[in-house]
C-alpha cells in the first residue's frame, strides 16, 4: 500500500504540474489554432493523464481524459476546427480535470463528481460514435475490477471498437494501460495468494505474463487485423521519442524536498544569523578593549569570513525556497480569456518577467490579490470595444502583468489601459457613502484619493456584476498585501489607464529591520515598511485638532510619538532633537517620533507565543547581538492605534521625581564611591566615614549604573574614577546626566590622570569637581560636604 | 563477573521497582515563596529554574505579565507571580528566580520570591482545594498538608493559560 500511496502521490504531483501549463497552452491555441507542436504538447497532457489514473483504477478520471483525447486527437489530425465554442467544452473538461485530481488528493478516490454532460458535449465534438461507445468502455472498466479471468476478452472487445477511429500513439496507450491492469490484476492475484498461505514463487509471474500479453495480442489481431502491423511498427517510435522528451528534465537535475525540511533549514539559519550578529558586537566590544593587539586581525578576520559565509548561506537557503512567480501568472490568460468572454470585451494580457522568484510562502498568499486586481482591470478599467474605438484607442484592450525585482523587493506591476481612475468621481463616492467626511476629501491628493479604491465598502461598478462591484475584492487586495509587508503604489491618468505597482519583500522570515530608541527601550521596525527618516527639533511639530503634524516638504505628515503608542515611561531627559520615522504602507503615511536610531541591522522574526500573541502593535520579537528581546513594531496595527493617540507634549517636565527629603542625621546623606582598585575605594571610605554618612561602593561604572536604576538609595553625590573597566569615568557620567531625576547629582573625579584635557572631558560629560590623586583625606570630605550641602550641626 | 553484573542489574531492576512503587501515591514538587504564603508545583512541569535575568518590557499587558526574556534562543514570557496573586511587586533580592514552566507546548517564566525546597507528598496528604474557590476556573490544584504547615499547590495548566 505504501509503495500505491507513493505512486499516486508522483502523479498527482505531476498531473498539477501538467494541468498548470494546460491552460496557459489551451489560451494561446485559441489564438493560434494551426499550431501543431502546442496541439502535440496538449493532447500528450490529456494522454499521459490518462494512462497514468488508469493504471491506478481512476475510472471516471480515465473516462474523462479519454474522451478529451478524442477530440484533441481529431483537432490534431485536422479533423476539427478549433472555435471558441469547442474551446469551452475543452476548458470545461479541464476544469472537471483539475476538480477530479483535488478530490484524489484528497480523498484518494475520483468518486462523486459527475462527469457524463462534459463528456457527452466533447462527445458531440467528435461525432456519433462516441457517444454510443463512452457508456461500454465504463460499464466495461467496472466489470475488469469484478470479473478478473474474463476482462481480456472484454477489454478485447472494447479496444476493437476503437481501433479505427485510433492513432498509433493511442493504440500504444491502450496497450500500455492494459498491460498495466494485467499487472495489476496480477499482483492482487499474488497478493490473494500470499494471502492465502501459498508460496508463489517470484519468477514464473513476468513469464506469464508475457505468455498472457502474446495470447492478448493473438486475440487482437484476428478481430483486427490493420492496425496489428502498425502498432508494431509504432513501438519502436515512442520509446525513441520519450527520452528524448525527458532529456531536458534529466538536465535540470532537480529533485523534490518536503517543504517542511527547507522550513525547518531556514529556521536553523536565522538561529545563526543571531549568532552571527552577536559574534559581530562582540567583536567591536573586544577590539575596544584590546586596541592595538595582535590577535585582533585575526579575529577580525574569522568574524568577517563568518558573517560573510553566513549571509551567503541565508541567501542560498532562501533560494531553494523561490519559486517563480510563474506559478500565480499562469492561470490568468484562462482567467482574461473567460472574463472578457463574460464581458464582452477583448482583452488581451501581456505577461514578463514571470522567470521573477519569490518566496514560496509569499507566492501562495499573492495569488488572490492579483485575482482580485485583474477582475478590477477588466471589469472597471478596460472600456468596450465601441467605446474604446470612440475613444480613438485600439479596439483591443491591453493589462500588462509584469514581475521584476528591485532591491530586496520584488515589484508586481499590473498596467491597464483602460478609463483610468478619476479622483473627484472616487471622493464623491466615497462621500457618498460615508467612507471619508467632506473635510477630509478636501485636502486629499490624487495619490490619496485612489487608495480610496482599497477601503472596505467602496465600490464604483454601478450594479454588481458577476465579476467585481461587491466592494470586497480590493479591500482583501490591501490585507493580503499589508499581511506580506507590502507596499501598493497606485499612479492613473483619467482616459490613458491606471497602474498598480505592488513591492513585497522577498522573503519573510528574516528581514532588514531600522531598530529605534525610545527612553530605554529599543524597537525594530521593518525597514519595507519604512520610506525615510528626519531629523527634527521640537519646534517643528504642530498640533492641529490635537493631532501632532509636521510639514514634510509639500506635505503634512501626521505625527505620534512611539512612547505614547507603547506606554513607554518617560525617565530620560528630552532632548531638543527628535528623529521622525516616516513609516509608508500601502498608500498612506505615518510619522514615527523617536528619541534615537540605532541602525539598521538582520533580524529573525520569532513569534510571542501562544500567551501573548495578538497584542497590538506588536508583530514579533527578535534577539539581538548582546542576547536581548527586541520587539518588532506591527506597522499596520500600529497605524490604526495612532488614529487614537492624543498628541502630547514633549517637553513635558517631570520635576516632581526630585523630592528631597528632609536630612535629619548624618545617616541620611548617601553617597555613592565608584573606584575599580580596592585599595581606592578603602581611602576614600576612610577619608569620608568620620562625617558619619551612608557609603555604597561600586567597582566599575555599569555596576554603579546599575544601582542608581535600582532606585535602592537617594544619592546625593558621586565620587567617580575615571579609569574602570567596563565603563569609565566619563561615559558613567554621560549616561548618568541622561536621567531627568540625577541631572542636579554632583559627580566629583577622583583620578590621576592630571592633563588639562582630562578636566576638559570631565566637565564636558558634566562632573562637578575634578580631584586629582594623591590627595589629603580632609579635602576629600571638604569637597564633598560642600557639594552634598552637609548640614553643619551633624559635624 | 558475570554474577556480579547479575547482581548489579538485580539491584537497578530492584530499585527501578521501587521508585515506580513510590510514583504511585507520592507526589513531587518544588516549593517556593510568594510573600508569606508557601506554593508548589510539580517537579516535572519545571523546565528550569534560573536567577533573574534582563528582560524586555511588552506594552498593553496586564502589569504581572513582566515582558519577555530570551532562553537559549526562544523568546519566553515572564510572569511576575506577586503581581498576578495581588500583592505588591518587590525588588529582585539575591532570593529571586525565574521557574520556567511548562505544559504541552506552553511554555513561561514565573518570578518568585525564594525557593523553598523540593518536596515529597504522598497523595493521600493532598486534599482539594477549599470550597471558596470552585469550579474548574480555580489556579489551586490542591492543598498539601505536611507536618508543621501546608502548601498550596498550583495548576500549571491554568498559570499558563491567558487570561486576558
Amino acid at each position: 500500500m505504501d509503495e500505491f500511496q507513493e505512486i499516486l502521490q508522483d502523479f498527482l504531483v505531476e498531473s498539477f504540474e501538467l494541468v498548470e501549463k494546460l491552460d496557459e497552452d489551451l489560451v494561446e491555441l485559441e489564438s493560434n489554432p494551426d499550431d501543431l507542436e502546442l496541439l502535440n504538447g496538449i493532447f500528450r497532457v490529456a494522454h499521459t493523464v490518462k494512462g497514468a489514473s488508469s493504471f491506478l483504477n481512476f475510472d471516471v478520471l480515465t473516462h474523462l481524459t479519454h474522451h478529451m483525447e478524442d477530440v484533441l486527437n481529431r483537432a490534431r489530425h485536422g479533423e476539427l476546427q478549433i472555435t471558441p465554442d469547442v474551446m469551452d467544452v475543452i476548458l470545461e473538461s479541464i476544469d472537471l480535470m483539475k476538480a477530479l485530481l483535488e478530490k484524489i488528493r484528497d480523498t484518494s478516490s475520483d468518486d462523486g463528481i459527475d462527469v457524463s454532460a462534459c463528456v457527452s458535449r466533447l462527445d458531440k465534438i467528435t461525432g456519433g460514435t462516441g457517444e454510443v461507445e463512452s457508456p461500454v468502455a465504463v460499464a466495461s472498466q467496472q466489470e475488469e475490477e469484478t470479473v478478473e479471468e474474463t476482462s481480456a476478452q472484454e477489454e478485447a472487445d472494447e479496444d476493437e471498437i476503437d481501433y479505427d477511429n485510433m492513432s498509433p500513439e493511442e493504440v500504444e496507450a491502450e496497450i500500455e494501460r492494459l498491460l498495466a491492469q494485467r499487472q495489476e490484476e496480477d499482483r492482487k492475484k499474488r497478493e490473494a495468494k500470499i494471502a492465502a498461505g501459498e508460496e508463489v514463487p517470484q519468477m514464473p509471474n513476468p513469464d506469464e505474463e508475457v505468455s498472457q500479453e502474446e495470447k492478448k495480442e493473438e486475440k487482437k489481431t484476428t478481430p483486427a487485423p490493420t492496425p496489428a502491423p502498425v502498432k508494431q511498427e509504432k513501438k519502436e517510435e515512442p520509446k525513441a521519442a520519450a527520452p528524448a522528451r525527458k532529456t531536458p528534465a534529466q538536465v535540470e537535475q532537480t529533485i523534490r524536498v518536503d517543504v517542511k525540511r527547507l522550513d525547518h533549514l531556514m529556521n536553523l539559519i536565522g538561529e545563526l544569523v543571531l549568532a552571527k550578529n552577536r559574534l559581530i558586537k562582540i567583536n567591536d566590544d573586544v577590539e575596544e578593549r584590546y586596541e592595538g593587539e595582535e590577535f585582533l586581525e585575526e579575529l577580525n578576520q574569522v568574524v568577517s569570513i563568518v558573517s560573510l559565509v553566513t549571509t551567503d548561506l541565508q541567501i542560498a537557503v532562501m533560494k531553494t525556497r523561490m519559486l517563480p512567480i510563474g506559478k500565480v501568472f499562469n492561470k490568468f490568460p484562462r482567467m482574461i480569456r473567460d472574463l472578457s468572454r463574460e464581458l464582452n470585451k477583448k482583452i488581451e494580457l501581456v505577461i514578463s518577467g514571470e522567470e521573477t522568484e519569490l518566496d514560496k510562502s509569499i507566492v501562495e498568499e499573492i495569488g488572490d490579490p492579483l485575482v482580485h486586481i485583474i477582475r478590477n482591470s477588466c471589469d472597471h478599467g478596460v472600456e468596450a470595444p465601441e467605446d474604446r474605438v470612440a475613444k480613438g484607442k485600439p479596439e483591443t484592450g491591453t493589462i500588462a502583468l509584469k514581475a521584476y525585482n528591485e532591491g530586496n523587493q520584488i515589484v508586481i506591476q499590473i498596467d491597464d489601459d483602460g478609463k483610468g481612475l478619476d479622483p473627484e468621481m472616487l471622493k464623491n463616492k466615497s462621500l457618498e457613502k460615508g467612507i471619508i467626511t467632506e473635510k477630509e476629501a478636501d485636502s486629499m491628493s490624487d495619490k490619496e484619493a485612489f487608495a480610496l479604491i482599497f477601503k472596505p465598502g467602496f465600490s464604483t461598478a454601478a450594479q454588481v456584476t458577476n465579476v467585481s462591484g461587491r466592494g470586497v475584492g480590493m479591500d482583501v487586495v490591501k490585507t493580503n498585501i499589508e499581511k506580506l509587508n507590502g507596499i501598493i503604489d497606485i499612479d492613473s491618468e483619467v482616459g490613458k489607464g491606471t497602474s498598480i505597482k505592488l513591492k513585497i519583500p522577498l522573503t519573510l522570515a528574516i528581514i532588514q529591520a531600522l531598530l529605534v530608541g525610545v527612553q530605554e527601550e529599543h524597537y525594530a521596525i521593518p525597514l519595507a515598511s519604512v520610506l525615510e527618516t528626519v531629523r527634527i527639533s521640537k519646534d517643528e511639530i504642530y498640533t492641529v485638532e490635537g493631532k501632532s503634524v509636521m510639514r514634510l516638504r509639500d506635505d503634512v505628515l501626521s505625527l505620534v510619538h512611539i512612547g505614547d503608542i507603547f506606554e513607554v515611561e518617560r525617565i530620560l531627559d528630552a532632548s531638543e532633537h527628535a528623529y521622525v520615522v516616516v513609516l509608508g504602507l500601502g498608500t498612506s503615511k505615518l510619522g514615527l517620533i523617536v528619541d534615537t536610531l540605532v541602525g539598521q541591522e538582520e533580524i529573525v522574526i520569532k513569534s510571542l507565543g501562544d500567551y501573548l500573541k495578538g497584542i497590538e502593535g506588536i508583530a514579533g520579537a527578535t534577539i539581538r547581538g548582546d542576547g536581548g528581546v527586541t520587539l518588532i513594531v506591527d506597522v499596520v496595527a500600529l497605524m490604526n492605534m495612532a488614529k487614537d493617540v492624543k498628541a502630547t507634549t514633549l517637553t513635558e517636565n517631570s520635576e516632581s521625581s526630585s523630592v528631597v527629603k528632609e536630612k535629619t542625621q548624618a545617616s541620611d546623606y548617601v553617597v555613592m564611591i565608584v573606584d575599580d582598585s580596592k585599595t581606592d575605594r578603602m581611602i576614600m571610605r576612610k577619608a569620608l566615614e568620620p562625617m558619619g554618612i551612608t557609603l555604597v561602593e561600586a567597582s566599575d561604572g555599569q555596576e554603579a549604573l546599575n544601582i542608581l536604576k535600582s532606585g535602592d538609595y537617594n544619592f546625593d553625590a558621586m565620587l567617580i574614577d575615571i579609569e574602570m573597566p567596563r565603563m569609565d569615568g566619563y561615559s558613567l557620567a554621560s549616561e548618568i546626566k541622561k536621567y531627568n531625576r540625577y541631572k542636579n547629582l554632583p559627580l566629583i573625579a577622583v583620578t590621576s590622570r592630571t592633563s588639562k584635557s582630562d578636566r576638559m572631558r570631565g566637565v564636558e560629560s558634566g562632573m562637578v569637581e575634578y580631584i586629582t590623586k594623591p590627595y589629603s583625606a580632609d579635602y576629600l570630605a571638604s569637597v564633598v560636604q560642600r557639594n552634598v550641602n552637609f548640614k553643619s550641626e551633624f559635624l | 563477573m558475570s554474577d556480579k553484573l547479575k547482581d548489579i542489574i538485580n539491584k537497578q531492576n530492584d530499585q527501578q521497582n521501587s521508585v515506580v512503587e513510590q510514583l504511585d501515591d507520592v507526589v513531587q514538587l518544588v516549593g517556593f515563596m510568594i510573600g508569606d504564603e508557601e506554593y508548589a508545583v510539580p517537579i516535572l512541569s519545571i523546565q528550569e529554574i534560573i536567577k533573574p535575568f534582563s528582560w524586555t518590557r511588552v506594552p498593553q499587558v496586564p502589569n504581572y505579565v513582566m515582558g519577555v526574556f530570551n532562553l537559549r534562543g526562544a523568546v519566553i514570557p515572564l510572569i511576575d507571580l506577586r503581581a498576578k496573586f495581588g500583592l505588591q511587586t518587590k525588588k529582585h533580592s539575591e532570593d529571586t528566580r525565574f521557574i520556567v514552566m511548562r505544559h504541552g507546548d506552553d511554555v513561561a517564566g514565573f518570578v518568585i520570591d525564594r525557593l523553598t525546597m523540593a518536596i515529597r507528598i504522598k497523595k493521600e496528604n493532598i486534599g482539594p482545594a477549599p470550597d471558596t474557590v470552585n469550579g474548574d476556573d480555580t489556579i489551586i490544584e490542591g492543598v498539601g498538608k505536611q507536618a508543621d504547615k501546608i502548601i498550596t499547590i498550583l495548576k500549571v495548566n491554568k498559570l499558563l493559560e491567558r487570561d486576558f
